[in-house]
């Protein structure tokens, strides 16, 4: 009729409603299961249902053009559903979808397209100068400043992640296995939103000249100058940020490691397997992809970040991140810094290339190895 | 060991703020052990300060924002994901999860050409905007599991049963939904008012309180921002707080009018009354 699934969409049956009849309530049986789980909706819309009875209104809506009709898509999927239904909902969710896809194409696509464009520009005393060429790209790729300034911005987000990944999982193999409340995971969570200047701030104050550690070694007599090294080095940045990201890391584990059910960690030590084996070949690779995401989100937060740099790196914490907002924000060569922000972008897919084939190289990766 | 190994850890995530929020009620300007007494002077300073005020209140005001407008676009959204099957499934969710996976460096810089392309003036508005964008991701996340194991058949059935489209939303869908969209809007007014990378590029003169700490920061070392920083953190505390408090009581609620639903039922086949049921009753499998 309407399509080639209506072959036998009208059933005289069909037109009868859910609620009488002896066929139709075997074709919808799927649906009555699923209601006999939750009876309190199912009183409720009886009650509706026989109140619209009452009122008269149940005609007009019904007669129309919507029918309750079962289609052959009960004898595929055991689901009660007319095409105009069907077709009723697609626009439906189409008009759901329609507000976040527009917003997200306006404020998300094409602005990240737009600055793709702007990298391929160039500009000139704040004017962008839209002819296309590849300069940005080539004057970066050849400025030593950028390769020094990336490497100390990668290594700031590759030691972060490691970091956090290695430090979180004993955590969070705790929190799924051994803790019988989840209180100190809501406590870890709840860390999270503690802001995130606050510990920027507060590690600048622990690890200051004047700070906590200096002091403190100080009035014991351990050292008679302060320890400089502390603040104003990468290594600031980089304990700053495994602080920030992690809660973050925490939460990605513990649902990864949530889906390793305690089962095939009891058969593989029932079959005699040691506690280092468990982990490396049950519990590492079946939480492979919470692992991988763990690492690349934190990755991706610590490298991209240049506030935590700006205020605790000092001279030789400067990343390529900070020198990107610069560029953006004093400097105003948009065009450059939009080419340095894709190049970086380039770079973070070959970390993520490099570590999943590290996972890969130290089998530790689900792999084809479960069938060899 | 595992044990101790997870205290240390929650002391390592504490330590940090605890130290802060002591130096915050510090009675000398110094930032050093030992302490010399406590005092609300900085808090008196702070207080004290126009600019503090003002950013504090542009802040809740985005926070604000963001989290309505959020709400809106992504519990929409959400509802769509329900519904729709297949491929174009698979790209809504990807672009709405995009955004998490770019540094906010990237966003930022990608949205202040977008502003600066169609002469929008860098303001409030456009701070809403950016912290829409960036907690949209986190939104619809926080919805996912939901969303992945909604069993649609129950809308199917509710109008099997003779629903309209509005009554199976707001009977059954919205109530199944809501203790998670209640409490990622609170996540993502957190997430607003602590969003501190992108308001960098997008803000205009009026600025916020993030905005307002940084540069504090980068100008001095002063201990009134302690006591700045405190409120921020008090802030987000007490909000989360809420959130917790909501979802506790909601689910204490569900559970108590469950057991209650039952008893009314095992009256029911007593006398056989069925419409003796109460109509409140929400359903709870919602809360697992």
């Amino acid at each position: 009729m309407r399509d080639r699934e209506s072959g036998f969409l009208r059933k005289p049956w069909a037109r009868k409603g859910p609620t009488q009849g002896d066929q139709s309530s075997r074709l919808i049986g799927v649906t009555l299961t699923a209601n006999n789980n939750c009876p309190i909706e199912r009183s409720t819309f009886q009650v509706e249902y026989e109140k619209e009875v009452d009122q008269g209104k149940q005609k007009q809506g019904r007669d129309n053009s919507d029918p309750i009709g079962i289609g052959d898509r009960v004898l595929s999927k055991g689901i009660a559903m007319s095409l105009n239904v069907t077709q009723r909902q697609r626009l439906l969710s189409g008009f759901l979808a329609a507000p976040t896809m527009s917003f997200m194409l306006v404020f998300f696509i094409l602005p990240s397209l737009l600055l793709l464009l702007y990298s391929f520009w160039s500009a000139r005393s704040f004017v962008i100068d839209p002819t296309f060429n590849i300069d940005n790209y080539v004057r970066t790729l050849s400025a030593a400043g950028f390769w020094r300034t990336g490497v100390t911005g990668l290594s700031n987000g590759v030691w972060t992640a490691i970091a956090s990944v290695v430090l979180s999982f004993p955590a969070a193999y705790y929190i799924v296995y051994r803790s019988v409340n989840n209180n100190a995971f809501y406590l870890i969570l709840l860390s999270w939103f503690s802001s995130y200047l606050v510990r920027v701030y507060a590690w600048r104050t622990i690890l200051g000249t004047n700070g906590l550690i200096n002091t403190t070694l100080m009035q014991f007599g351990l050292i008679n100058q302060p320890v400089e090294f502390l603040l104003f080095s990468p290594f600031a940045s980089v304990i700053t940020l495994v602080h920030i990201m992690f809660p973050f890391a925490l939460l990605l584990l513990v649902s990864a490691l949530r889906d390793v059910k305690t089962d095939y960690i009891e058969a593989a030590r029932d079959m005699g397997a040691s506690r280092f084996q468990v982990l490396t070949k049950v519990i590492i690779p079946m939480s492979y992809k919470g692992i991988v995401s763990a690492f690349m989100f934190t990755f991706i937060l610590a490298a991209g970040d240049y506030i935590t740099p700006q205020l605790l790196g000092g001279r030789d914490g400067v990343t390529n991140g900070l020198l990107i907002a610069n560029q953006f924000r004093s400097a105003g060569n948009w065009p450059l810094g939009a080419a340095m922000a894709f190049i970086t972008l380039v770079l973070f897919v070959g970390v993520y290339v490099a570590f999943t084939q590290l996972m890969k190289a130290c089998r530790l990766s689900p792999g084809r190895r479960y069938h060899n | 060991m595992l044990r101790m190994y997870l205290w240390l850890y929650v002391l390592f995530l504490y330590a940090p703020i605890v130290i802060i929020g002591m130096f915050s009620f510090h009675s000398s300007p110094s930032l050093v052990f030992p302490f010399d007494g406590w005092s609300l002077r900085w808090y008196e300073q702070i207080f004290a300060s126009r600019t503090f005020r003002e950013s504090l209140w542009n802040s809740i005001i985005v926070a604000t924002a963001a989290s309505v407008v959020t709400t809106l676009l992504g519990a929409t959204v959400a509802l769509a994901l329900i519904r729709i099957k297949g491929k174009m499934r698979d790209v809504i969710a990807t672009i709405c999860a995009a955004p998490i996976a770019l540094p906010g460096l990237f966003l930022g810089i990608a949205l202040v050409s977008g502003f600066a392309q169609v002469g929008m003036n860098r303001s409030l508005l456009t701070v809403t905007i950016s912290h829409v964008l960036y907690a949209l991701p986190f939104f619809v996340a926080t919805l996912r599991s939901r969303i992945d194991y909604f069993d649609s058949s129950l809308e199917e059935a509710a109008r099997d049963l003779g629903a309209t489209t509005w009554q199976s939303f707001h009977l059954v869908t919205l109530p199944i939904l809501r203790p998670s969209i209640v409490g990622a809007a609170i996540l993502v007014f957190a997430l607003s008012f602590d969003e501190l990378i992108i308001t960098v590029f997008v803000s205009g003169n009026e600025s916020t309180l993030p905005m307002m700490i940084w540069s504090m920061m980068r100008r001095t070392v002063d201990p009134t921002i302690n006591a700045a920083s405190m409120v921020a953190l008090g802030l987000s505390l007490i909000v989360i707080t809420i959130a917790g408090a909501i979802f506790w009581l909601q689910r204490s609620a569900a559970i108590s009018s469950r057991t209650s639903d039952l008893r009314v039922e095992a009256n029911d086949q007593v006398d056989s009354t069925t419409e003796q049921r109460p109509q409140s009753v929400r359903p709870v499998q919602s809360f697992e």
